[in-house]
């Protein structure tokens, strides 16, 4: 096996840009509106204010394998 | 000549390979010769019927307050530990400006859980930079430090306090690396990192805020001088960990660096973790990523009273809320129904697990003086069950009789499942460590997974022979970490060696200890060692079982690797 070849990821994420909120990101993921991004991402919603997302957190953008 | 030689002792040389009956000999702090019979010297050890290997490294510490007041990391030397890794998870001392002291103090104190008393009794701050820092504790230190630059006081540093707030520019991402640079050259080993830590604000600690864009640049700042990572992960959740795994490889291929994680967590609450994080390590491992675990090896306790924020709640934002906002504010809380019954309620949610297997009903009262003595030993809910309240209204009642210093003790939170970790703990891109040395001191005994090993994994379960377990302990962590001239028992390298009895070295029962530098006030959880003969840094002796410590202080900072 070779650097290169990466296995496909468990699931599919992205890290939100600075300052990117839920909307913004739900506006980059097709077919995910904001209440179905966070529930995909329990370990985000919950998070309590005034940080909401982080420019380095896992935001998985497909929901976790049945 | 030799200044000192152990005497026919059974070798275990650090390599894993089997152990052998000779004598190690030491000139001039350094392992001179292996081998039999090697002749007379200024001091015999005779260490027949012990194992002699080479000194422990335990990677995953917060011993950087500590190190200011005792140089030996006491009682972790007596369990072996000849090298501390301290500056984990985002958090060292230094570089640290004197204007933002009492604000990291704070976060220190706070992820850590390091009464205040004792820190600022002990913190005499006499640095700024990371060389200036360990310039000051190798003034008295009897054990062998390799620090990491926290990524968090990088930030602070650079940006102020705005580096809790955002992400840096592309200037301050070149200030960034400059630091580091700086700190590699004071003496740093490597840098640490977190995405999971909270501040005593509950909010993120400033290293969260990075950007890829600025982690990537740290990092290839460590490849340029082939030094490691250390990160706290998303740890208690199978997939969030898995990705997290993903991304440490990308950055390791993509720099050449080594990465460690800790803590890799087994419990009931996570079923599949374990599996699902060694999976995907072998995956990359087999690209030539270097990522590696780090797994403790003995099951968690936690001990906690009310006066404080414990770990246990940090998946009870009420609790959390309630348990930050002091003294009094506490005690109001605990006496008003309609909060009483929130907090109550919040007990049985599993609102964002942290991996830990905690049940309040499970829990016990482990110290009170009052009236509530008699119950001392009693799980919750069974007291509860007496008085017909729910198990949380009977430990803030207790709580509030005692003044919130009634203690609670947790047990089995996780990490007790000794098959599974016994394979783990043998695992390739798996590490022994985690072990939090000098952290948590009121919640539980941070000391002693290493004599743990041998008593439980290579006697009990006969998971890892003798030499696996050295090995294990001393030269695969040296390797892990790129520590040059440590770890292994041949002739060159430091003399940091441990002599102990393999049929009975262990730790001992979790007692409390008064001896932080705050004259009594606070206390701290410690365990003591049983089967450790002598313990040597640097050649000379800094523990024997007959007389304890000894003021020999020939610890150093060690030396990291470089391309």
């Amino acid at each position: 096996m070779s650097p290169e070849d990466a296995p496909a990821p468990l699931r599919r994420f992205l890290h939100p840009q600075p300052g990117e909120g839920w909307e913004e990101i739900a506006g980059r993921v097709a077919d995910a509106d904001v209440a179905t991004l966070q529930s995909w991402n329990l370990h985000l919603a919950m998070r309590p204010p005034p940080i909401v997302l982080t420019p380095v957190d896992i935001v998985f953008v497909e929901p976790p394998a049945p | 000549m030799f200044d000192l030689i152990i005497r026919q002792g059974r070798i275990c040389d650090g390599s894993g390979a089997p152990s052998f009956i000779g004598d190690v000999g030491v000139r001039d702090g350094r392992i001179a010769a292996v081998g039999p019979n090697l002749g007379e010297a200024g001091r015999i050890v005779d260490a027949s019927g012990h194992a002699v290997a080479p000194g422990f490294i335990d990677p995953h510490t917060h011993y950087d307050a500590q190190l200011t007041w005792d140089g030996l990391a006491q009682p972790s030397l007596e369990h072996g530990v000849t090298t501390v890794i301290p500056g984990n998870c985002s958090l060292s001392l230094a570089p640290l400006r004197a204007e933002h002291r009492e604000f990291l103090g704070a976060v220190f104190r706070q992820i850590e859980e390091m009464p205040k008393s004792a820190f600022d009794a002990g913190i005499e701050w006499t640095w700024e930079s990371m060389a200036e820092y360990n310039e000051t504790i190798t003034r008295d230190l009897g054990v062998n430090v390799a620090p990491l630059a926290g990524h968090s006081l990088l930030r602070l540093w650079v940006l102020g306090y705005e580096s809790r707030d955002r992400a840096s520019t592309p200037e301050e991402v070149r200030a960034l690396c400059d630091l580091l640079r700086e700190c590699l050259d004071g003496g740093a080993l490597g840098m640490s990192t977190s995405f999971s830590d909270v501040d005593h604000e509950f909010r993120p600690v400033p290293s969260r805020l990075a950007s890829m864009e600025e982690l990537n640049a740290l990092c290839a700042v460590l490849g340029e001088r082939n030094r490691p990572l250390q990160l706290l992960p998303e740890f208690w959740a199978a997939d969030l960990l898995a990705t997290r795994i993903d991304i440490m490889a990308e950055l390791s291929l993509r720099h050449g660096i080594s990465v460690t994680f800790s803590p890799l967590f087994e419990s009931a609450s996570t079923p599949g973790l374990v599996e699902a994080a060694v999976e995907r390590l072998e995956l990359h491992a087999a690209r030539g990523a270097r990522v590696t675990a780090q797994m403790q090896t003995r099951p968690l306790d936690m001990t906690f009273d009310m006066s404080q924020v414990s770990a246990v709640f940090s998946a009870m934002p009420t609790w959390m809320g309630t348990l930050l906002s002091g003294h009094e504010a506490i005690q109001g809380a605990f006496r008003d129904p309609a909060t009483r019954e929130t907090l109550a309620r919040e007990t049985e949610t599993d609102r964002m697990p942290i991996a830990l297997d905690f049940h309040l009903s499970r829990t016990r009262l482990s110290a009170a003086t009052g009236s509530a003595h008699a119950d001392v030993g009693r799980t919750l809910g069974e007291i509860g069950e007496e008085r017909g309240l729910h198990p949380a209204e009977v430990m803030m009642d207790i709580s509030l009789e005692e003044d919130l210093k009634a203690r609670f003790t947790a047990s089995g939170l996780g990490h007790y499942d000794d098959a599974k970790i016994g394979v783990a703990l043998n695992h390739p891109q798996i590490q022994i460590g985690a072990g939090d040395g000098g952290a948590h001191v009121q919640r539980f005994a941070t000391y002693g997974d290493t004599s743990y090993l041998f008593s439980r994994f290579v006697r009990e379960r006969k998971a890892l022979s003798l030499e696996r377990a050295v090995q294990r302990l001393s030269a695969d962590i040296a390797e892990i970490w790129g520590i040059q001239g440590r770890g292994r028992l041949i002739p060159g390298q430091a003399a940091d060696i441990t002599i102990f009895d393999p049929e009975t070295f262990d730790r001992g029962p979790e007692e409390m200890a008064f001896d932080l530098p705050d004259a009594g006030e606070s206390f701290r959880f410690i365990r003591r060692s049983t089967g450790m003969k002598e313990v040597l840094v640097g050649g000379e002796s800094v523990y024997r079982a007959e007389s304890g410590y000894s003021q020999a202080r020939r610890g150093a900072i060690v030396e990291g690797a470089s391309r």
